[in-house]
C-alpha cells in the first residue's frame, strides 16, 4: 500500500477563488524519492501542507477529496500526530526557527518526544556535523547568515528521523556544495528505506537522486513519471519556464542541431561525460 | 582606465560583529569600476552579506576603509549614500515596511525628492517590469514570497541608483522569474550603472556576470572573469562552489580548450561537435 495517497484532492484557500490544488491524484510508495517541480505559485507548498495536515486543518479553505498518510486520513488526524511520521522542512526557514540557540532549536522537539538524553545528544551531534554548524551550536539563530538559518531548519527536522521527509525548497539559500550535500543525504536516507519528497527549483541537483518527478502548474499535476523520462522533455519544461539539467540540455542541442543520436539523455555530469565521450570517439 | 572609474573600493577592510570574537571580514581589498557587473559567491557564512552591507553604509569597518563614489563611508550618513547606492536585502521581509505596494515603491523616489510625475512614471515602469501590475493597493505581507522579493527589487529600481547592490535576488524564484529579474538588473547595467549581486545560482552567474569574486572564510579567495573562476574547479569546490555542469563537462571532456567567455549548454554542444571534427580529421 502507498505510504502517501491523495485522491482527487482540490483546495482553495479561504477567501480565494483560485484552486491551489485541482483534482490531484498522487501516491508515493514507501522508500520512493519523489521530486516536485513547477513554477512559483503552482501549488507545490500547498501539496506539502496537505500531506502534513496543515491544509485544511490550520490553513483553512475549501477542501475536497482524501489524503492518506500511512493509512491515516490527513485532513482529520491531529497535526501533531502526523508530525511523528512526516517531517517537513518549510520553505521559509526563518518562520520555523523559534528558540534562542541552535542547540535548543534541534533538541526541543526531541525532548518533547521524551527521548533519552543520550539519544538526543547523539542525534544533535550527528545533525550538527551534517550541516556544518557544530562550532556555532550555541549561537542565536537570528544572528546567522541566511544559509546558516536554512541549515538549522534542515537539521532540526532531520534530528526527528521521520519516516517521511518533505523538503520544501530547503536548499534555496544554501551554497552549491551545501545543496549537493543535502541532496546526497536525501539519497542515502532513501536507500535506508525512508520516503522522500523534495520540492526544488534546482533541477540539476534533483536529477541526481530522485526516482520520479512530478510537474505541477496551476494546482494540477501535468506530468508524473520516471526522472529521466520527465526531464528529457526539454521543450515541455522550458515552455513552463523550468530549466532542465545543463547536461540534459547539452544532449538536447546535440541531437536537435547536430543530429547526434542518443539512446537516452544523460541526467548528471558522470552520465554526460560517458555519453559525450563516446560521441567524441565514435 | 583612470582611478576615477573606481566607484566601490575597500582598503584593508576588517569587520567584526559586536557580539562576536572572530572577524566576519579579513583584509578585503577590492576595486569595482563604474559599469561592472560583479557576482559575489561563496559558502554560507563566508561574509558576502557582511561585505556588501559596507557598500551602503549599513555596516562601518572595524578597521580599514570603504570608499563609495570617492567618499569614505565612515563619515557619511546612510541617507546620503542612498542617493547613489540602492540596496536590496537578502530577505525581502527585512526591507519591506509600507502598508501598500504603492507606498513601498514610492518611498525611495519621494525621499530623493523626485517630482510627482517622475514618481508616478517610475512606479508604473517597475510594476510592469516586475509583473506586479494591479497589486498597487495590496498589503505587501499578503503577497507570495516570490512577489515580495520582486517588490523589494522594484522599490530599489524605482530610484535608478548609479550603484545597485542586490543580495540573493532570485531565492525561491523559478528559472523564468530569475531570468527576468536578472535581465532587469542587466538592463540597468547596460546603461552604465554598476551592479553587484550575490547569489548561489551558478547558472545565473554564468549568464550575467563578467567578473566573479569568491569569498571564503571571511576573505576574498578568488577574483577573476567568470570563465576563469569556474575553470578552477578544485579550488572553488573547497570554497563551497560547484561550477555549472557545462564547465565541469568541458574540463573533463575538452581539457585543452581554453574558454574565452562564459558558456551555456548550446555553447558546449557546439564545442563538442568541433572537437569531434578535429579528432576525425
Ligand atoms: N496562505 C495563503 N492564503 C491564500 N492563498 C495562498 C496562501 N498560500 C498560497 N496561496 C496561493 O495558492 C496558490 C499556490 O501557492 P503555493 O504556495 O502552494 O505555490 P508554490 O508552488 O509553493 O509556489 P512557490 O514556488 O512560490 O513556493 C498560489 O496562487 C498562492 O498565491
Ligand atoms: N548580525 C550578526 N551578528 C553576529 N554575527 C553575524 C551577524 N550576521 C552574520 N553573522 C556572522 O558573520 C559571518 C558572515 O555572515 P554573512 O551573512 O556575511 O554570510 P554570507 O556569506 O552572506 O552567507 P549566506 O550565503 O548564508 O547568506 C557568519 O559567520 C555569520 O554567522
Ligand atoms: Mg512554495
Ligand atoms: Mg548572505
Amino acid at each position: 500500500m502507498a505510504i502517501i495517497e491523495l485522491r482527487d484532492v482540490s483546495f482553495a484557500y479561504k477567501d480565494s477563488t483560485v484552486l491551489a490544488l485541482s483534482h490531484v491524484n498522487f501516491s508515493v510508495e514507501r522508500g520512493e524519492f519523489v521530486g516536485v517541480i513547477g513554477p512559483t505559485g503552482a501549488g507545490k507548498s500547498t501539496l506539502c501542507w496537505t500531506i502534513v495536515g496543515v491544509v485544511p486543518q490550520i490553513l483553512r479553505g475549501e477542501f475536497s477529496g482524501a489524503v492518506f498518510v500511512n493509512g491515516l486520513a490527513a485532513n482529520e488526524t491531529p497535526v501533531a500526530r502526523l508530525a511523528q511520521i512526516v517531517g517537513l522542512v518549510q520553505q521559509d526557514a526563518e518562520a520555523q526557527l523559534l528558540m534562542t540557540d541552535i542547540e535548543k532549536e534541534i533538541t526541543f522537539p526531541l525532548e518533547n518526544l521524551c527521548l533519552p538524553r543520550e539519544e538526543i545528544d547523539k542525534r544533535l551531534n550527528y545533525v550538527l556535523d551534517l550541516v556544518g554548524l557544530r562550532e556555532n551550536r550555541l549561537r542565536h539563530p537570528f544572528y546567522l547568515s541566511g544559509g546558516q538559518k536554512q541549515r538549522v531548519a534542515v537539521a532540526a527536522v532531520l534530528a526527528m528521523e521521520p519516516e517521511i521527509l518533505i523538503l520544501d525548497e530547503a536548499t534555496s539559500e544554501l551554497d552549491p556544495v551545501g545543496a549537493e550535500e543535502i541532496h546526497d543525504l536525501a539519497g542515502s536516507l532513501k536507500k535506508q528505506g525512508k520516503t522522500i519528497i523534495m520540492v526544488e527549483h534546482n533541477i540539476d541537483e534533483l536529477a541526481r537522486h530522485a526516482d520520479r518527478i512530478v510537474v505541477i502548474d496551476h494546482g494540477e499535476i501535468l506530468r508524473d513519471g520516471p526522472t529521466r523520462e520527465v526531464l528529457s522533455d526539454v521543450d515541455f519544461l522550458c515552455g513552463l519556464g523550468i530549466y532542465p539539467p545543463q547536461v540534459t540540455q547539452v544532449a538536447y542541442h546535440l541531437s536537435r542541431q547536430y543530429g547526434v543520436q542518443f539512446e537516452q539523455f544523460p541526467l548528471n555530469v558522470e552520465e554526460g561525460e560517458e555519453l559525450f565521450g563516446k560521441m567524441l570517439r565514435a | 582606465m583612470s582611478v576615477d572609474d573606481i566607484v566601490l573600493k575597500t582598503e584593508e577592510l576588517y569587520y567584526r560583529y559586536p557580539t562576536r570574537s572572530d572577524y566576519a571580514l579579513i583584509n578585503v581589498n577590492l576595486d569595482i569600476r563604474k559599469g561592472e557587473f560583479v557576482a559575489i559567491i561563496g559558502q554560507n557564512g563566508s561574509g558576502k552579506t557582511t561585505l556588501i552591507k559596507h557598500f551602503n553604509g549599513l555596516l562601518k569597518p572595524t578597521r580599514g576603509r570603504v570608499i563609495v563614489d570617492g567618499k569614505d563611508t565612515r563619515g557619511l550618513p546612510t541617507s546620503e549614500l542612498a542617493r547613489s547606492v540602492g540596496y536590496v536585502f537578502q530577505n525581502p521581509d527585512h526591507q519591506i515596511f509600507a502598508e501598500t505596494v504603492k507606498d513601498e515603491i514610492d518611498f525611495g523616489p519621494k525621499n530623493l525628492g523626485f517630482p510627482p510625475e517622475r514618481i508616478e512614471q517610475a512606479r508604473q515602469r517597475v510594476l510592469a517590469e516586475m509583473g506586479l501590475q494591479g497589486l498597487e493597493e495590496e498589503m505587501p505581507f499578503q503577497l507570495s514570497r516570490g512577489q515580495r522579493q520582486r517588490l523589494a527589487v522594484a522599490s530599489v529600481l524605482a530610484m535608478e541608483p548609479v550603484i545597485l547592490i542586490v543580495d540573493e535576488p532570485t531565492t525561491g524564484q523559478d528559472w523564468r522569474e530569475s531570468i527576468s529579474l536578472m535581465e532587469l538588473i542587466y538592463q540597468l547595467n547596460k546603461k552604465g550603472h554598476t551592479c553587484v549581486v550575490t547569489t548561489h545560482n551558478m547558472n545565473l552567474v554564468s549568464l550575467f556576470a563578467r567578473r566573479v569574486i569568491v569569498m571564503w572564510r571571511s576573505e576574498v579567495y578568488l577574483d577573476g572573469t567568470t570563465q576563469e573562476v569556474f575553470a578552477q574547479v578544485d579550488q572553488i569546490l573547497r570554497a563551497g562552489i560547484k561550477p555549472p555542469e557545462v564547465y565541469e563537462l568541458a574540463r573533463r571532456l575538452l581539457p585543452d580548450v581554453r574558454l574565452d567567455r562564459p558558456i551555456i549548454p548550446e555553447d558546449l554542444a557546439e564545442l563538442l561537435v568541433k572537437e569531434r571534427e578535429k579528432i576525425h580529421r
